[in-house]
């Protein structure tokens, strides 16, 4: 079952000669179950593709669709419900909040407002599952890379989104922390979730069912 | 680098005017403060120069001026001399007003006023001069006509400002100045005969050596009755004294508010450059000096500082130039016109230079960092998060941990909120206070509402109107001290317990029990040096003299506290005939216009029962008016500092809202951090504003207004209650504004920050 589709996505960052198109009519498609990696150059437009499926930006033309939801055009209060519903984000730079614990990060989403029940439980059985306990109890500051990354994969999973995409999640982590940070969008993927993953580490486009690459703004 | 700076504030015009916002209303806050605090302070010295007014001016029992004359022309340091004829208790009423106190003034030689409208009286038939305040009172202007005592009627030629006074209605005494030749004239007096006079006017040669000729005034006038003398200094003393505490308010709340600009200012500066570190790696790295540096900050920031802050002290001085000018038309001075612009125009540099300090000083400590490191954009301060005793969870209580996280701005917040709280809390108690001064008898000790003149025989008829709950008869007899027949003294006189009617704060001692005591007002005991266990010895109006041995001194307001609460035997030994007033306590509820009916039928047309000033009413009402315009003045102050606050943080923060965002947090959940940070400085500052005025400036500011009574400067309890609420309510506005701004951008634009 297909989770996210998207057809003929474009993005144009700049203007007059500065403008650059970094998406040209990119299509995608993600099923349930499925880890897809996309590849490509710096700059090739890899981060803005995960942003506009996100719904974090929006596309000058194109059509997405998460969950079989149609979310191009929409407008932001709706697509904050989306977001809010079905996806979560794993940034390369972990976004934790500095003042909040380990698990006040985990658990941020299921405090929103409009998240289904069990999303407190859920998060805190994520933690002791993925052995953040002892972590979860720490400020960011005091913990490791790998265990930041960690728990930012926590929180993107708290709220069970159908759609799970990761920008560069091992960028900025050594390759053992990278290895376990993998393990757990494999697992995410394989619990019927799509994971839709940007990355230039070998390692991870082994872990995916789908290689795509980005090029000139279209994916091969 | 005047460049540079220029092209600063163009690439991110909003945050400029952000800046100047806050600049500008501190400097409206400077600007009224300076238009009221320098007319304050120069007005006695511009209107004393305008008015010719005298070194000493010396008052006397009625003389002959040759023997007057002959004492004077001796004093050593004089330069001149004139005499006038001051006859009192006159009838005067002109325009819309009446009264019998005036007091008609012949005049000759040097005036020692200053003619404001028209011209002066030169000798010509039917022509007077009056009194700015009485012409202002009564709607009586140049060529209209007043009737004048015994001269009838005559026509106003000229408005005068005589600044030895306070103008009426402030003081009670309204004057008519007439041309001594006239009367003369008129009064057909034999060649080489003269008025007596009871007024000199003396200017010196030399006026810091005025001690001098007083010096030798008072040895040689033994053969002049009952004289004294009133020097210029001592005057500006009087009105200094009052004016003081107006002044004093002023400037400090006006420091206040510069101060609070310059924090947030600095804190504002100090995030700007936080942002633009990597692009002072980049200056320094191509060798632009750090002196180059700070000077781009400091000039972009005192550029906005000129512009705002010629605004908001342009602004501030307007808004202030008409009350402080009825203030100083009150106290007899002259507005300061356009001697006030060199001193705005000082406080628009300072202003300039303060904040271009302000933003100057991180630039500078920045760009002392190594440059690989600015290159790098290593954080300015330590920004190690720490843990926070918060309840956890609540989006509320996030927001209240982003605003503390920067502690030095969120204590230099907190200190602005509360102390713009506690004076917005002053401000409302002082116009609370000064209204009730002028309304309310209770704020005086005065428990009765009505007075009828009655005979006594009449109170068991006046208990029996319905609605009243007690009524007393209440003598009031004005005399003066018997050592010191220049101090005035009012006996009050109760038959039984006084406090039934009058409960004047007891300061020390007990009430009186018997007819040959007396519990006398503070101010009285200040005047004349005495305490319990004195006596008090009183020149009464009919001749005699009665003897009280004070048991009290009570903290009265009326006459500044120049009474004396006495039995009525000894006032009504020495004169029968006292009449007494029948004073009359209302039930609450009650319907005083029909008990004014009743005591109508009885005879007696019933006064309603005003405050300590009724007299100063307009004056009062200007206080006030003045003292509410400064507390909202000092609530945009509040707003912009909270604003201000927010959006440093939110512009700091705009990652952890990004992600807020990116998870699905809807607007309403970013307005919540963002009110939660608010609310974490608002909340603790109204509690503490309570505090600080509750226990510092409320009795600090009564005691400085007089120390004679007991004035409560403490907000109501609404008061407090407004001021709380309004904080909060600013920190929901100030969060929403924000809130609005954050979310207006994509989340991304906040995520790729980082």
């Amino acid at each position: 079952m297909t989770v996210v589709s998207a057809r003929g996505l474009v993005k144009t960052y700049g203007r007059g000669r500065a403008a650059r198109r970094v998406l040209d009519g990119a299509d995608i498609d993600a099923g349930a179950g499925e880890l897809v990696a996309v590849v490509g150059r710096s700059g090739s437009g890899k981060s803005t593709l995960l942003h506009v499926l996100g719904a974090l930006d929006r596309p000058e033309a194109g059509t997405i669709e998460v969950a079989g939801e149609r979310i191009d055009g929409r407008p932001e209060r709706e697509l904050t419900g989306v977001r809010r519903r079905k996806v979560g984000f794993v940034f390369q730079f972990f976004h934790l909040i500095p003042e909040l614990t380990g698990e006040e990060n985990v658990l941020l989403p299921a405090r929103l407002p409009g998240v289904r029940n069990g999303a407190i439980a859920r998060g805190r059985e994520l933690i002791a599952e993925l052995g953040l306990t002892d972590a979860a109890r720490r400020l960011p500051h005091e913990l490791s890379g790998g265990e930041q990354q960690r728990l930012a994969v926590a929180r993107a999973l708290v709220h069970d989104p159908p759609l799970v995409l990761a920008d560069e999640p091992t960028g900025n982590l050594d390759s053992e922390a990278g290895t376990a940070v993998l393990a757990l969008l494999r697992h995410a993927a394989s619990d019927g979730r799509a994971v839709v993953l940007v990355t230039h580490d070998e390692a991870a486009t082994a872990q995916a069912d789908r290689v795509l690459r980005m090029r000139d703004g279209r994916l091969e | 680098m005047i460049g540079a700076a220029v092209e600063r504030l163009r690439a991110a015009p909003r945050r400029a005017v952000l800046a100047a916002l806050g600049v500008l209303l501190a400097s409206a806050m400077a600007g009224a403060a300076i238009a009221v605090g320098y007319g304050l302070h120069t007005g006695f010295d511009r209107a004393a120069r305008d008015a010719d007014m005298p070194d000493v001016i010396v008052r006397f029992r009625p003389d002959r001026r040759p023997a007057v004359d002959s004492i004077l022309r001796r004093l050593p340091n004089l330069q001149a001399r004139s005499y006038r004829t001051q006859v009192d208790h006159r009838q005067v009423a002109g325009g819309s007003g009446a009264t019998d106190n005036g007091s008609i003034v012949l005049v000759g030689g040097r005036r020692g006023y200053a003619i404001v409208d028209g011209r002066d009286v030169d000798g010509r038939a039917d022509e007077a001069v009056i009194d700015r305040g009485m012409a202002r009172e009564w709607g009586v202007d140049v060529g209209d006509r007043i009737t004048a005592g015994f001269l009838g009627s005559v026509r106003v030629v000229g408005i005068a400002v005589s600044p030895d006074n306070v103008a009426f209605p402030l003081s009670s005494v309204p004057h008519v100045y007439v041309s001594n030749a006239w009367i003369e004239r008129l009064a057909r007096l034999p060649p080489g005969r003269q008025f007596f006079v009871n007024e000199a006017l003396i200017w010196a040669n030399d006026p810091k050596a005025v001690d001098v000729l007083l010096q030798q005034a008072r040895a040689t006038s033994t053969g002049i009755a009952n004289v004294r003398f009133l020097t210029r200094s001592g005057v500006r003393v009087l009105i200094d004294s009052a004016a003081g505490i107006v002044i004093a308010l002023l400037v400090a709340f006006s420091l206040v508010a510069l101060a609070a600009a310059g924090v947030m200012l600095a804190a504002g500066a100090s995030a700007d450059v936080q942002r633009r570190l990597q692009t002072i790696g980049i200056q320094r790295a191509i060798g632009v000096s750090r002196t180059a540096v700070a000077a781009e900050y400091g000039i972009a920031a005192a550029l906005v500082g000129l512009a705002a802050g010629a605004i908001g002290l342009t602004a501030g001085a307007l808004a202030a130039s008409g009350p402080s000018t009825r203030l100083l038309e009150a106290l007899n001075e002259q507005p300061p016109g356009a001697a006030l612009l060199p001193v705005l125009g000082f406080a628009v540099v300072a202003i300039a230079l303060l904040v271009g300090v302000a933003a100057a000083w991180p630039a500078w400590v920045a760009a002392g960092r190594p440059t690989v490191a600015l290159l790098r954009g290593a954080e300015l301060g330590p920004s190690r998060a720490r843990r926070l005793p918060l309840a956890a969870g609540g989006f509320g209580a996030l927001g209240a941990r982003l605003a503390l996280a920067r502690r030095g701005r969120a204590a230099a917040t907190l200190v602005v909120l509360t102390v713009s709280g506690a004076v917005i809390l002053l401000m409302l108690g002082l116009a609370s206070l000064v209204t009730a001064l002028r309304d309310d008898p209770g704020s005086v000790g005065k428990r009765y509402q009505l007075t009828a003149n009655l005979d006594p025989s009449a109170l068991p008829a006046v208990r029996a109107i319905p609605g009243v709950a007690a009524a007393g008869t209440r003598y009031v007899v004005r005399g003066a001290d018997s050592f010191a027949l220049g101090e005035p003294v009012e006996l009050l006189a109760f038959d039984g317990d006084h406090t039934r009617f009058e409960d004047p704060p007891l300061a020390s001692g007990r009430r009186v029990r018997a007819d040959d005591e007396a519990e006398i007002g503070v101010g009285l005991a200040q005047a004349l040096g005495i305490g319990r266990g004195a006596t008090l010895a009183v020149q009464l109006s009919s001749g005699g003299e009665a003897r009280f041995r004070v048991v009290g001194t009570v903290r009265a307001l009326d006459q500044d506290g120049r009474v004396a609460y006495v039995r009525p035997r000894q006032i009504l030994d020495d004169d029968p005939g006292a009449a007494p007033q029948i004073v009359i306590r209302v039930k609450p509820g009650a319907d005083q216009a029909a008990i004014g009916a009743r005591l109508r039928d009885l005879g007696s047309v019933a006064s309603a029962v005003g405050g300590a000033t009724t007299r100063n009413g307009d004056f009062l009402g200007i206080l006030a008016t003045l003292l509410r315009v400064v507390a909202a003045i000092d609530a945009l102050v509040c707003l912009c500092a909270l604003a201000q606050s927010l959006a440093l943080t939110a512009r700091e923060r705009r990652p952890t809202l990004a992600l807020l965002r990116a998870t699905g947090a809807p607007a309403g959940t970013v307005g919540a951090v963002l009110a939660g940070a608010g609310l974490a400085l608002a909340l603790p500052a109204a509690l503490l504003a309570l505090a600080l005025e509750h226990w510092v400036l409320a009795p600090l500011v009564g005691d400085l207004a007089a120390g004679y009574a007991d004035l409560s400067a403490r907000p109501q309890g609404g008061q407090a209650a407004l001021v709380a609420a309004g904080l909060v309510g600013l920190a929901v506005a100030a969060a929403a504004w924000t809130a609005r701004r954050a979310v207006s951008e994509p989340p991304v634009a906040g995520l790729r920050e980082e």
